[in-house]
């Protein structure tokens, strides 16, 4: 403050005037501001009546500012009023609702007046207090408390209750629905196991095994159809199904092939007439829908036609020795002389008139199910080797055929090799093949039970390879004598079944062919037990001798332990059996036999000779033949 | 597949082919052997064409497209002493297409036919060879089965035609000389074939001459 000089401080205010508009040569035009009256008016117009006392003390301050204002805005509203007519011109006028709120608050204030002073009075208005419920009395607060649990209980409940109604309604609406909305999910399964196609309107499937390589010209399709015949009103059935299949009428039922071998030819009169048996219908599975059954067995049908088809048309087409029959629905074929193979296609359907007459049921002891089966599997295979890759052609562009065929040209194959590549057996030429074998391997299997069941003496034992093929089985058949078993093991045959002969191989390498007569493997087996006994007799029986006194009937062979004396005896002699017996003085007695023609062994007629010598020598000879029963 | 040995039998003197094959067949069958069916090899010749010729003039060179009724599902086709092409039938069809390079020599068609003979593992053909209407010659292959390398087997295979043949017998065909240890194959037999019929054509030219 002393000393330093005064500094000139110049004041100017924030508010400068608002740019109106700058013109082109750059001076700009101001604005003028608001005068008093002006900033009043805008003020005014922003007053908002509605609200409450504390606006009315901003607008008493407002108005209070000019009141000059007021008055000539008082007194204009009159004349305004005076005219009659209330023209809405806000833009003129900023005072013009500040006005009107004022005269519709006095006229508010008026009609209170006025209805005041009439109420003092009390002649034609009287005030009455408004009638108002009793007080719940406040010394009881648990049943106010209960009653307003009981009152947002009830709240809560509604809710609920209006939830419940949603859920039920929803479905309610389900169940009316599922009927609809079930086919297609039904048809939905359906489409996972069979292939179906839309045609038009209808949906079309196909049951067929074309797709997997069949030739068969039938076109196997089935319709789908909606299950409409249901009432709604009654309950619907366990077992309903909104979906239906129809299948072809000459797949309806079921089929099977059936093949039996029969030892006597029938007569030619009785051809035709094979009486099926109704096969009881292999069951379903349990969780599987019934059109699911239907289609099945239909398919089922169809193979079995076309494995017929097959059968027959290679039946008359392919010429054999024995020329096959085919009559109706039977094919009958000879494999062997006194043989007679029948294969025969049974379609029973499901009518009711069918199921009667199936009553008289045939027993189905003959029917080989094994062959059956590989006639299917060979269809299948027939159908496999169609659509494989040997047959298709790789490249694209190479010629169709088996893939060898079309390398024989390049690779020069000559005749024995093309033969080999083309398959020539038909589908019942293999049937047939089997079927002999199968005869064949049963034959020769009963064979030798019999002939073990009737000889006790030496045993045979037969052990089949559990390992087989279609055309060929083998068994190991060992003829031994109790006891002695490890010893006589020279014979041991080894027989290889085949389709139409046996072949037998002995432990010394021999190999015998016998054909499929069944008396010749009768006699080869017995042969060989007659070989047994000589092994086995040789063995024990040979003992070295040291000197040899000849007399006339008998013959004397001292040895280690002392003379054998050799007799020969006439009743064996012969075409059976040249026997000779030896017998000892001292300790034991042994048997010599030598086998010189072994066809027609019997031996029950050498034991009842012995049982004879018996009876008339000592107990020395006794000890003999128990020696001989027992190798 | 076995090896197989090609050689021509000169006509006895004063007799005609067909008489010199009759003896020959009954040999065969007083032998053993036992007649199994025909056979035919057939041969025919193309050049290549002028057009592909180049500018040197060098001479066409002849390819042999040839048919064995052994291997009836191939085509043969070979150059003199070059590559033996194995194809399939088609292959016909395609030198119809290839007309433009291969044109085929006039009466050139040449063929053996005959029957066949087996006597255990040998196969033994006997065929007359004819150019045209006009037989020419006679061709004998002996084929031994079991054998595939042709050194192996070449002695036993000259004995064999010795005891038929008698003082015809010809000597090892010049194929075995190339490939001694090798495999035998129908590529080497058709090669056989090709020089017997080529030396039968050349043969043929100087009695034509001669009875001028």
């Amino acid at each position: 403050m002393s000393g330093v000089r005064a500094v000139r401080i110049s004041i100017e205010s924030a508010c400068e005037k608002q740019v109106q508009e700058v013109g082109l040569d750059g001076t700009e035009t101001y604005l003028q501001p608001l005068s008093m009256s002006q900033n009043l008016a805008r003020l005014a117009q922003r007053i908002d009546f509605s609200q409450g006392s504390g606006s009315e003390e901003e607008e008493a301050a407002g108005a209070e500012g000019d009141t000059q204002d007021w008055a000539g805005a008082g007194s204009s509203a009159d004349q305004d009023d005076e005219e009659g007519l209330v023209k809405f011109q806000p833009s003129l006028w900023p005072w013009d609702s500040v006005r009107n709120n004022l005269r519709s608050a006095l006229t508010e204030m008026c009609v209170l007046y006025d209805v005041l002073s009439i109420v003092r009075d009390k002649k034609f208005m009287t005030l009455d207090p408004v009638s108002q419920d009793a007080l719940p009395p406040k010394q009881n607060p648990q049943t106010l408390q209960l009653i307003s649990k009981k009152k947002s209980l009830a709240g809560a409940a509604q809710i609920l209750l209006k939830g419940a109604e949603r859920l039920t309604k929803s479905v309610t609406e389900n169940q009316e629905n599922k009927l609809q909305r079930d086919f297609n999910s039904e048809l939905l399964r359906l489409r996972q196991h069979w292939k179906l196609r839309k045609v038009g309107d209808k949906i079309l499937g196909d049951l067929s095994y074309r797709s997997a390589g069949s030739l068969f010209p039938h076109h196997g399709t089935f319709e789908v159809i909606k299950n409409t015949d249901i009432d709604l009103d009654k309950k619907i059935p366990e077992d309903y199904c909104p979906l239906d299949v129809q299948i072809p009428s000459d797949l309806e039922g079921s089929a099977y092939i059936k093949v039996s071998i029969q030892k006597q030819a029938p007569d030619i009169g009785d051809l035709g007439t094979v009486n099926l048996f109704k096969r009881p219908l292999p069951k379903s599975k349990p969780g599987s829908p019934h059109w699911q059954t239907k289609l099945e067995a239909a398919q089922n049908v169809l193979l079995c036609k076309e494995i017929f088809a097959q059968l027959s048309r290679e039946a008359v087409q392919i010429k054999s020795q024995i020329p096959h029959i085919v009559v109706k629905n039977q094919i009958i074929s000879q494999p062997f002389p006194s043989l007679q193979l029948s294969i025969s296609l049974c379609h029973s359907s499901n009518d009711k008139k069918s199921q009667k007459s199936a009553t008289e049921k045939q027993s189905p002891e003959d029917h080989l199910y094994v062959l059956e089966h590989n006639l299917h599997l060979l269809i299948r295979e027939f159908h496999k080797q169609t659509l494989s890759s040997i047959m298709m052609p790789h490249p694209a562009s190479a010629p169709f055929g088996h893939k060898r065929m079309r390398l024989s040209g390049p690779q020069a194959f000559d005749k024995n090799e093309i033969n080999s590549l083309q398959s020539s057996e038909g589908l019942l030429e293999k049937i047939i093949k089997q079927a002999k074998h199968i005869f064949l391997r049963s034959r020769t299997a009963a064979t030798i039970d019999s002939l073990a069941s009737r000889i006790e003496d030496p045993q045979i034992q037969a052990h089949w390879s559990n390992i087989n093929d279609v055309y060929e089985s083998s068994v190991k058949v060992l003829i031994t004598s109790q006891g002695y078993e490890q010893i006589c093991k020279s014979i041991q045959l080894q027989l290889n079944i085949g389709v139409e002969q046996i072949r037998v191989v002995h432990r010394d390498g021999r190999v015998i062919t016998l054909s499929h007569q069944e008396q010749e493997l009768q006699d080869f087996l017995l042969s060989q037990f007659v070989m047994d006994l000589r092994v086995a007799v040789r063995l024990w029986f040979s003992f070295p001798v040291t000197s040899v006194k000849i007399f006339q009937k008998a013959m004397f062979y001292k040895i280690a332990n002392g003379v054998i004396f050799v007799d020969h005896s006439k009743k064996f002699s012969g075409i059976k059996w040249k026997v000779e017996t030896l017998f000892i003085k001292w300790n034991c007695l042994c048997l010599h036999l030598a086998l010189i023609f072994s066809r027609n062994f019997d031996l029950e007629y050498l034991q009842i000779n012995y049982k004879h010598k018996e009876a008339i020598t000592s107990k020395d000879v006794h000890l003999a033949f128990e020696t001989f029963h027992f190798i | 597949m076995g090896v197989e040995s090609v050689s021509q039998m000169p006509v006895a003197e004063g007799k005609s082919v067909q008489q010199t094959v009759e003896l020959l067949t009954r040999k065969l069958e007083i032998l053993g052997a036992e007649k199994q069916g025909t056979f035919c090899v057939d041969c025919e010749t193309y050049h290549t064409a002028a057009s592909t010729l180049g500018s040197q003039g060098q001479a066409g060179k002849l390819m042999y497209v040839m048919h064995n009724s052994e291997y009836p599902l191939s085509c043969f086709a070979l150059f003199e002493n070059g590559p033996c092409l194995i194809a399939d039938t088609n292959f016909d069809v395609l030198m119809v297409k290839l007309k433009g390079f291969f044109q085929s020599a006039k009466a050139s068609k040449i063929e053996t036919r005959g029957t066949r003979y087996q006597y255990c593992d040998f196969l033994v053909k006997v065929g007359t060879v004819t150019m045209g209407p006009s037989a020419r010659g006679i061709s004998v292959e002996v084929e031994y089965g079991p054998c595939v390398v042709a050194s192996d087997c070449w002695s036993l295979l000259l004995e064999f035609l010795q005891s038929f043949l008698g003082s015809h017998t010809p000597g090892a065909p010049a194929v075995f000389g190339n490939r001694h240890d090798s495999v035998y194959g129908p590529a080497d037999t058709m090669v056989q074939y090709m020089e017997l019929f080529n030396k039968i054509r050349k043969q043929q030219q100087v009695p034509v001459a001669g009875i001028r």
